[in-house]
């Protein structure tokens, strides 16, 4: 009677709670990005109007037309840059570039990572069981540590302003998490499959391409994904390696922003947001396999 | 034609796992490899297949040396006791795979695989990804896989074990069909003594890592080489009496402190040097005679189980001085617990054993 | 004696591993070496040829800096603060998402999404929002009625520091959550209905089945996100410069400094060798509790 609608209640009342909680954190997790996209969408007047409206009054698209198209007409001396070398007007290069170092920096990693969780965990021979270790290790060391020498290496070899030192230096950043993952996963590779196929008469080097890696598919891509995300979102060592306005990535492109006498919020958030959202969409379509991967041995941060 | 295990010794690290196991069977038999976990069954399996090597010794196809080939170039087919098939190819290609890797033309391989998946029963499921199929239809393409190369030789680890009862008892004699039609050489692996009994020409019986007894399931039921080999294999496993010796043409048991006669019909079959010595009696619960109506100087134990199983009775027998025996009698037989009953041993069902070598007296 | 194909296979083995000791000693050992060389030395980014032998100076120079300190003293107390609140709430979040409702995937799911953004572009979007006149957050703590003055989150000390400490929370605290809800899921459901029927309020059953069970994970995730944090660059850097004035400075962003305005990368490099020097003893001590924790679980 009392005591049982109080009961039913309760088994009503706690999962509204909960959910209540839920999406109060989910909110606060996600709002700084809804309230870039919403003052990116507004047009400069309403951007210090008071009181702030989440949803912009008049929505506009003019932030992104002057990144996307890079006109120069838009960037005139009512802004504060000289023409010649507005940063926003560069920011598809930087786009680009990011794209280029980060794809090129993760197949490096990816490709090396696989042959060698391979052959660490399918053949013997003395050290072996360092490989793993020895990148965990590696993933410890902080990127403020390597950046220095890497810089005066790019530098000796005159690859500084150009996308490879990037394309290369990322690789030390994220060969040791995808060794770690990598090694990982293999290990949980069942042998018995390879076995099967050695005994059907295929040659190691065949069983590798057909039988192995399409098993491995699930910790490829996690490693890909993390190498592709910690490359894309990297400032340090673009600000250290790159020089010129064109050859930045977009991490250091769009902290150019500031420089300008006038800071136009709406077109950084424009640009905030189109810098997040290849990660956005790279996390909803792989979700699945980012849990997987961290799960296959990763504890850090 | 022969194959032929020379002196086959392996250790890992500091393991010794099998210790000088020589072996030779002929073409077309069914041999199969029978212990319990850890006796180097699946090992001795491996190097066969050449997946693992041996430390030292030799592997001969008919006196051809095959040990330091590859496991692709033995002509060898593998059944695997998760069956290992690859997960992102479809039934046909699972047991197109060996053909196609020895570049079998494409017409040829639909053929044949075609071929082999109706003999199976397979024809439906050919498009089918493993995941989409039951651990029976696996099984069967794991053997179709193994089949369609028409090998020399045919390895099996294990490969009933993860099916259940029922599909077990099917399978069994499925693959000691396919044996026989496919008329190639067969070694299998189990630590189930039934299926060893029941689908080998020859079982080879192993304990840590070294080979006990090799001969026809007769040989090994019937006669026993050692204590082991007697005890692991039939069911339910045989009676095991200690301290037994033989005094005056009788046979005496002094486990529980006085000496009593046990009655065995006739010590003839034993041979002649039994005297002082340290004897273990076997005898298997079906050769104990059991008499519900015991004559006066016979020896009598008391039931204190009995057991139904199905056409049999399964009883346990507690002999004066503490000895449990287990009898296997019709089930028709009239008894019923603490009633005492008459015993017998059947000679010819009787094993002794010495004690310190735990060998067959009879193999001596 | 081995056969001929188990020698040519094995050689496949060697050749697949050489690419990564390759890539390694490029990318991993030889940058380690060489920052500890470059310590040694006086170097001008400019002048990369100019280097010049400097013996222990660099050293001597950073420990008797005082912002050096200044540096060493902040990046302890951000990452004290860091961690107990990232350990609070990560926890509390991971309790929350570990009920079984309907639809908490989704929850899940977006925890490591603070992860993924770039720290470029929260940081951007963090000094919009505390922007003393136009940003939301003075707007939405004024309209609540908590100040009354515009707060300057990024230029003044204290409330810089502050800043920066709640862009890490903000950041890493779903790693944290994310590490106590595997475990959390991995605590056998039989546990708590035994300690229900035994009696147990729920307050007893947290305390006596959730946390000891806890304990292992958030020793080994403390240590970790301690040891990161503690080095953390861009997001101080990207939020005030490690300002206002000084004020932000940790020891990754003293080195940075060092090297790249000051021209001065042996002192950079130094300081990168101390850094390192603490991870070092950092690891030890978790190589200890980790072989610690594993004697004392029966």
């Amino acid at each position: 009677m009392n005591s049982q609608f109080g009961h039913a209640a309760l088994k009503v009342i706690k999962p509204a709670l909960a959910y209540a909680a839920l999406l109060l954190i989910s909110y606060i997790i996600c709002f700084p990005l809804i309230w870039a996209l919403s003052t990116s969408l507004k047009p400069s007047s309403e951007l210090s109007a008071m009181p702030p409206r989440i949803i912009p009054q008049t929505m506009t698209l003019v932030n992104y037309k002057h990144l996307i198209t890079g006109k120069q007409q838009y960037f005139g001396a009512s802004q504060g840059y000289q023409p010649s070398s507005a940063p926003p007007q560069h920011f598809m290069s930087w786009f680009l570039n990011s794209c280029i170092v980060s794809g090129g920096s993760t197949l490096i990693s990816i490709v090396v990572s696989t042959l060698a969780a391979y052959s660490v965990t399918r053949f013997r021979y003395p050290g072996r069981r360092l490989v793993p270790y020895f990148s965990l290790l590696g993933y410890m060391v902080p990127s403020i540590i390597l950046v220095f020498p890497l810089f005066m290496v790019m530098t000796r070899l005159g690859l500084t302003d150009s996308l490879w030192s990037l394309v290369f230096g990322y690789v030390s950043i994220t060969l040791p998490f995808c060794m770690w993952l990598l090694w990982a996963f293999f290990r949980g590779l069942p042998l018995e499959l390879e076995e099967a196929a050695l005994i059907d008469g295929a040659s190691r080097l065949r069983v590798f391409f057909e039988i192995v890696i399409p098993s491995a598919m699930p910790g490829i891509i996690a490693a890909a994904i993390f190498s592709l995300i910690v490359s894309w979102n990297d400032f340090l060592f673009g600000r250290v390696f790159m020089n010129s306005i064109e050859q930045l990535p977009l991490t250091v492109g769009v902290m150019l922003f500031f420089e300008g006498v006038h800071v136009d919020w709406g077109l950084l958030m424009a640009s905030a947001v189109l810098m997040t959202v290849p990660m956005a969409i790279l996390f909803m379509l792989m979700q699945r396999h980012l849990v997987a991967g961290f799960g296959a041995g990763a504890v850090k941060g | 034609m022969t194959i032929r295990l020379d002196h086959i010794n392996k250790s890992f690290g500091d393991v010794h796992v099998l210790h000088d196991v020589h072996l030779s069977f002929e073409e077309r038999e069914f041999v199969t490899l029978v212990g319990p976990s850890g006796c180097g069954k699946t090992t001795l399996l491996r190097i066969f297949a050449g997946l693992e090597t041996a430390t030292s010794g030799a592997i001969f196809h008919n006196d051809r040396l095959v040990s330091n080939l590859a496991p692709g170039k033995r002509d060898i087919a593998m059944v695997f006791q998760n069956y290992a098939l690859y997960p992102q190819m479809d039934v046909f290609h699972n047991i197109g795979y060996g053909l196609r890797v020895r570049g079998v033309p494409k017409e040829s391989i639909k053929v044949q695989v075609h071929e082999v998946a109706r003999v199976l029963g397979l024809e439906d499921l050919l498009q089918r990804k493993p995941k989409q199929l039951s651990g029976g239809q696996r099984q069967r393409v794991a053997l179709g896989r193994a089949m369609v190369r028409k090998p020399w030789l045919f390895l099996m680890d294990e490969p009933l074990s993860n099916l259940d009862a029922k599909l077990r008892v099917t399978m069994r004699s499925e693959l000691k069909r396919f044996h026989i039609s496919l008329e190639t050489t067969t070694v299998y692996v189990t630590h189930d003594q039934l299926e060893a009994m029941t689908m080998s020409d020859r079982i080879a019986v192993m304990e840590r890592g070294v080979i006990q007894q090799f001969g026809t399931p007769q040989e090994i039921y019937n006669h026993p080489a050692n204590l082991f080999v007697a005890g692991f294999i039939g069911s339910p496993p045989m009676n095991v009496v200690e301290k037994v010796h033989v005094q005056n043409g009788k046979l005496f048991e002094r486990g529980s402190g006085a000496s009593h006669v046990l009655p065995v019909s006739s010590l003839d079959s034993f041979g002649t040097n039994l005297a002082d010595r340290d004897l273990i009696l076997g005898i298997r619960p079906q050769d104990v005679r059991i008499d519900p109506g015991p004559a006066a100087d016979s020896l009598t134990g008391t039931i204190e189980l009995i057991q139904l199983v199905g056409s049999e009775k399964l009883l346990d027998i507690r002999l004066p001085g503490g000895i449990l025996l287990a009898a296997e009698v019709r089930a028709d037989l009239p008894v019923r617990p603490t009633q005492e009953v008459g015993i017998e041993f059947d000679a010819s069902g009787a094993h002794l054993f010495d004690a310190k070598t735990q060998r067959n007296v009879r193999h001596e | 004696m081995q056969a001929d194909w188990k020698v040519a296979d094995n050689r496949l083995g060697i050749l697949f591993i050489l690419p990564f000791v390759l890539a390694a000693l490029v990318f991993m050992v030889y940058p380690v070496l060489d920052a500890v060389r470059m310590a040694f030395f006086y170097i001008d980014p400019l002048n990369p040829t100019g280097d010049h032998f400097a013996g222990f100076d660099n050293f001597r120079f950073i420990f008797s800096d005082p912002l050096f300190w200044k540096s060493f003293k902040n990046a302890a107390v951000w990452t004290g603060t860091s961690i107990v609140l990232q350990t609070l709430i990560g926890v509390s979040l991971a309790l929350l998402l570990h009920l079984q409702l309907r639809g908490i995937s989704f929850f899940r799911g977006l925890l490591l999404f603070p992860y993924i953004v770039p720290t470029v572009v929260i940081a951007l979007t963090w000094q919009w929002m505390l922007n003393p006149e136009v940003g939301i957050v003075n707007y939405a703590l004024k309209r609540a009625g908590l100040i009354s003055e515009n707060i300057y989150w990024l230029s003044t000390p204290g409330m810089a520091m502050i800043s920066t400490i709640m862009l890490n929370v903000w950041k890493y605290t779903p790693f944290v959550t994310i590490c106590v809800l595997a475990r959390l899921q991995t605590i056998p459901l039989e546990l708590y209905d035994a300690a229900a029927v035994d009696g147990a309020s729920l307050v007893r059953r947290f305390l006596d089945i959730t946390l000891p069970q806890l304990a292992e994970v958030l020793v080994v995730v403390i240590v970790f996100r301690t040891i990161w944090t503690f080095n953390k660059f861009e997001e101080i850097y990207l939020l005030t410069r490690g300002g206002p004035g000084t004020s932000t400075f940790n020891l990754a962003i003293y080195s940075f400094e060092q090297s790249i305005a000051n021209l001065k990368m042996g002192v950079g490099a130094a300081t990168g060798v101390f850094m390192m020097c603490l991870l070092f003893a950092g690891s030890v001590i978790y190589i200890r509790l980790f072989r610690f924790d594993e004697e004392s679980t029966p």
